[in-house]
């Protein structure tokens, strides 16, 4: 028998499977009228908060949302973060240029949403700053339809 | 509740990047290393509570390859997927039940040597939508969360360097810790790279590999092991909203609930007054303020003023994560586990360099979730009660 | 300890292989709200949560947090279980130990699987994943045949090697895993929550083709997407919040090594033999004040991933003698009208969303006790004591909980 030449230390398995998830009645809605460059979002009957991406259930009030509203397409930023990287599977590279990442309160929407703000000097990027969605066209019948947003005006 | 649960002993390994051994090995050699302590074997456990991650692990139901390993071969054994201090109150509850006297807590992951921390946080995002878009990751929303408390309270950039510079003094000054360095500055800390506006590098948790195992026991037992065992006073956990975009990101929600509950299970009142020292699970620097403040320990909004006192130091009117806290070792899991086992040293009087004097009554904290969305809370403490 | 009944049970209006109208948290936010309809309550009710699944399933790590508002956790104290197979049991004796303890008086336990959005058996082939990676780089070819044996083929090869051994020591024969295989699924004929829903014959199942000797496609479970929630209170709540309740009097988890499973790492022991369910269900029946378990036991809803196991569960849980269980089929004592209605439900070898399997045994029972069956399966006995049974693991872990019509009797 031949002598053993190696030991394995390290088993390297990658994790890689693909997984089918359904998105459901709510997003699916979300996405076709991303189609018509229309941003829906959902209104709890009980708290009247309005939020988007819409989602089945408001937990405060322990009620199914039903009540579908057009949102945005404009609206402000309340948050944001200027990224010098990004993650890649978990991996950090270097972002150049920066991600300019926003979380913006559409007008109409209690929520805020996650957002790309393009088109702007990151060091411009504040709080209050008025944007609007830029839609993918023609439409690809995904999330990414609503591509990212833009200083408004 | 009748009974009484005590924390008769703790152990962890040397925190590191890699540990250089099977897990297997790692946690064999840390329980059996707890049991010498205290002379007993595997047989003296009536239930194991172990606290480690499918993801994390890289294979489905991995509890079953430690078993074996930390002696609950024929034994009650179960598992809890979460931060490590659930596994604690999950074996403090199996206690009080009156169903078990002893129980054994085991919680551990290779954060760095075997998995990509930042890709399981990944794998928690609503995968119809955010982990579709990309925009949301560990990252980002711990940089929305600290700059939604900077923007709100006015806490500086060179405040939240003093944090971190802080806990790596502190964490120099513990044996176990991974990420130390005794003469921090906030200079240091700003020399670090940034990685999403406002945090750097030296902000953030360092990838680890560790594990920590707790010996609990009820009253009686507890009084047979040991002459120094630290009291369970109280616990209490709760869960906020996952979406980020909905919650406000400089306050806790959900730490201040758990703290509520475990202080009135406790019968704190004033835990500013009550509360010796903390051991607090901050993955960044930034939420050191947030739940500290959550956790009552502090007015609300003071984190910049509490930097510049020097308030949360070692020999601090609250001292903070003496141990250096999740900037000095946040193995997955087991995070928690470590702040209640710190907290146990701390009372027990044998945290070395980073003693606290006279430490009668310690608060833990772990979490887990974008932005801390799930946190637990628990009192420990040096009297019966 | 404290008392604690099962005061409610709701499921997901099917389980059925694809849910393809809703997504996981809608899904799960299902059978959460049935098991309020069906107690009358409503998440104030609620003290704590207890959540589990098997996360690589569904390739989402700790799902508790992304569906914190489905199951209405907002501000409630919850805990994530995950033991494998047995999770659903796990989760519900982690909500049994929260109202026991004192810390909790009414607590959910909420358990669900949506296979069709993974690969289940990628999924559990994983477990032995960094073994076969090490073979492999010794040059052994895992996916031809008998790599593939080797690994287990899935579960399926491995459970066959688990039947070999089962069929050798009982005596029974490969025709009477058929006959059993055709009883669970008529059984689940009868129950509008099962899966697969069709008066089955013997040579119905014998008609399948064998996958793995003596395991034939008839033999196996589905694998399905569902979810059931149960919510548990103690003695005084349940008393106030429910006409029907049924009593968990028992409890037990139990472990042993995984080389049981005879997967990689060879066949050091026997994976019939499964010791841990003798030592799991005597701890249990000791907890409930059972002596004879073979008397007062009136039911038995058992984790059968595979048709032969059900019978080597009623041997290896205590409730017939070593070699007996295919008698007992034979003089139809295992029928729902029998003395031993033995998954009435259809089992988990007619519905299986893994992380709801080891729930709906307990859940079965104690609908079986309260009465309070849904559909032409109700056992028309009076039934006191009741076994559920969960397993999962690599083969060697077995869970156990007593149910009962009256409440533990105080020491
Ligand atoms: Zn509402």
């Amino acid at each position: 028998m031949a002598e053993q030449e190696r030991i394995v230390v390290t088993a390297v398995v990658p994790l890689d499977y693909t997984y089918n998830y359904r998105v459901g009645p709510y997003l699916e809605r979300y996405i076709q009228e991303l189609g018509g460059k229309k941003i829906m979002a959902i209104k709890c009957g009980g708290c009247g908060k309005v939020v988007v991406p819409p989602r089945k259930v408001c937990g405060e009030c322990n009620r199914v949302m039903d009540e579908w509203v057009e949102v945005g397409p404009e609206g402000t930023v309340e948050n944001y973060t200027v990224g010098h990287v990004t993650l890649n599977k978990g991996l950090i590279e270097p972002a150049d240029p920066p991600v300019t990442l926003a979380l913006i309160k559409l007008d109409g929407a209690t929520s805020f949403l996650a957002g790309e703000v393009r088109g702007i000097d990151p060091a411009d990027l504040k709080n209050g700053l008025r944007v609007k969605a830029v839609f993918t066209d023609p439409a690809e019948n995904s999330l990414t339809d609503l591509d990212h947003f833009e200083p408004a005006g | 509740m009748e009974r009484k649960v005590a924390i008769i002993g703790q152990a962890q390994t040397k925190h590191s990047e890699d540990i250089g051994m099977p897990r297997e090995r790692m946690l064999f050699e840390l329980v059996k290393g707890l049991f010498g302590q205290f002379g007993i074997t595997r047989h003296d456990i009536d239930t194991f509570v172990l606290c480690s991650n499918d993801f994390q692990v890289g294979r489905t139901i991995s509890n079953v390859f430690e078993d074996t390993p930390v002696g609950a071969y024929m034994k009650d054994e179960t598992k809890v997927e979460a931060d490590g201090v659930w596994a604690v109150t999950y074996a403090t509850t199996r206690i009080l039940s009156g169903i078990y006297d002893t129980a054994l807590v085991v919680a551990n992951s290779l954060g760095g040597s075997e998995f990509r921390p930042y890709l399981i946080m990944d794998y928690q995002l609503n995968p119809t939508y955010d982990r579709q878009l990309g925009f949301l990751n560990e990252l980002s929303t711990a940089a929305l969360q600290a700059r939604s408390y900077m923007d709100k309270y006015g806490m500086t950039d060179a405040q939240l360097d003093m944090i971190a510079a802080r806990l790596l003094r502190n964490a120099a000054k513990n044996p176990n810790a991974l990420q130390a360095k005794a003469d921090a500055t906030p200079g240091y800390v700003a020399g670090s790279d940034y990685l999403y506006e406002p945090l750097r590098k030296l902000h953030c948790y360092p990838f680890t590999d560790g594990a920590c195992a707790l010996l609990l026991a009820s009253a009686e037992k507890a009084k047979d092991l040991t002459d120094n065992p630290v009291w369970i006073a109280g616990m209490g956990d709760s869960i906020e909203s996952y979406y980020v975009g909905e919650r406000d990101l400089f306050r806790s929600r959900s730490t201040r609930l758990a703290a509520e509950r475990a202080y009135k299970m406790a019968g704190i009142s004033d835990p500013m007054g009550q509360i010796d020292v903390a051991e607090v699970s901050t993955k960044f620097a930034h939420q050191e303020p947030i739940i500290c403040e959550a956790l009552g320990l502090f007015e609300e909004g003071s984190g910049g003023e509490v930097a510049d006192k020097g308030l949360s130091e070692i020999d601090g009117e609250m001292p903070v994560s003496p141990s250096g806290g999740g900037l000095g070792a946040y193995p997955f899991s087991a995070a928690g586990a470590i702040c209640v086992a710190e907290c146990f040293r701390q009372l027990t009087g044998s945290a070395g360099d980073a003693q606290v004097a006279n430490a009668g009554a310690a608060v833990a904290h772990g979490q887990d979730g974008f932005c801390a969305q799930h946190n637990a809370v628990i009192v420990l403490s040096k009297e019966e009660g | 300890m404290r008392n604690v009944a099962i005061i409610g049970v709701g499921y997901t209006p099917v389980f059925v292989s694809k849910r393809k109208d809703v997504n996981i948290v809608e899904m799960i936010s299902e059978a959460v709200d049935a098991a309020f309809r069906n107690t009358n309550l409503t998440p104030e009710d609620i003290d704590s949560i207890t959540f589990g699944n098997m996360q690589t399933f569904e390739g989402l790590n700790l799902p508790h947090l992304w569906a914190s508002e489905h199951i209405r956790a907002l501000d409630k104290p919850t805990i994530r279980i995950s033991t494998g197979g047995t999770t659903g049991m796990s989760t519900l004796q982690a909500a049994y130990y929260q109202v026991a303890s004192g810390l909790h008086d009414v607590v959910m336990a909420v358990t669900w699987e949506k296979q069709s959005e993974g690969d289940s058996q990628v999924g559990l082939t994983g477990i032995v994943m960094p073994e076969a990676m090490v073979m492999i780089q010794h040059g052994m070819d895992l996916f031809g045949g008998r790599g593939m044996a080797g690994m287990g083929g899935g579960s399926t090869g491995a459970a066959s090697y688990q039947a070999m051994s089962y069929l050798h020591h009982s005596g029974a024969s490969p025709e009477h895993i058929d006959k059993m295989a055709a009883l669970e699924r008529t059984n689940a004929s009868k129950n509008p929550y099962a899966h697969l829903r069709k008066v089955t014959t013997v040579e119905d199942i014998q008609a399948t083709p064998f996958i793995s000797w003596p395991l034939r496609y008839g033999h196996t479970c589905p694998t399905s997407d569902g979810a059931t929630v149960a919510i548990v209170a103690s003695e005084e709540k349940a008393k106030k919040l429910a006409d029907q309740v049924a009593w968990i009097t028992g409890v037990a988890s139990c472990t042993s090594d995984p080389t049981t499973a005879n997967l990689i790492e060879g066949q050091l022991t026997d994976s019939a033999e499964q010791q841990p369910a003798r030592i799991a269900s005597e701890k249990a029946f000791a907890m409930a004040g059972i002596k004879n378990p073979k008397k007062e036991i009136d039911m038995a809803e058992l984790y059968n991933g595979f048709a032969h196991q059900s019978l080597m569960w009623l041997e290896k849980l205590g409730l017939c003698k070593e070699g007996e269980a295919h008698k007992m089929l034979d003089k139809g004592a295992l029928d729902i009208e029998g003395e031993l209605p033995t998954n009435a439900s259809g089992g988990v070898f007619s519905t299986n969303a893994i992380g709801a399997s080891a729930m709906n045994r307990p859940a079965e029972c104690a609908l079986q006790i309260m009465r309070k069956i849904e559909g032409e399966h109700q056992i028309p006995k009076k039934v006191r004591n009741a076994l559920a049974h969960g397993w999962g693991g690599l083969f060697q872990y077995v869970t156990v909980v007593i149910l009962s019509d009256e409440p533990r009797k105080a020491k």
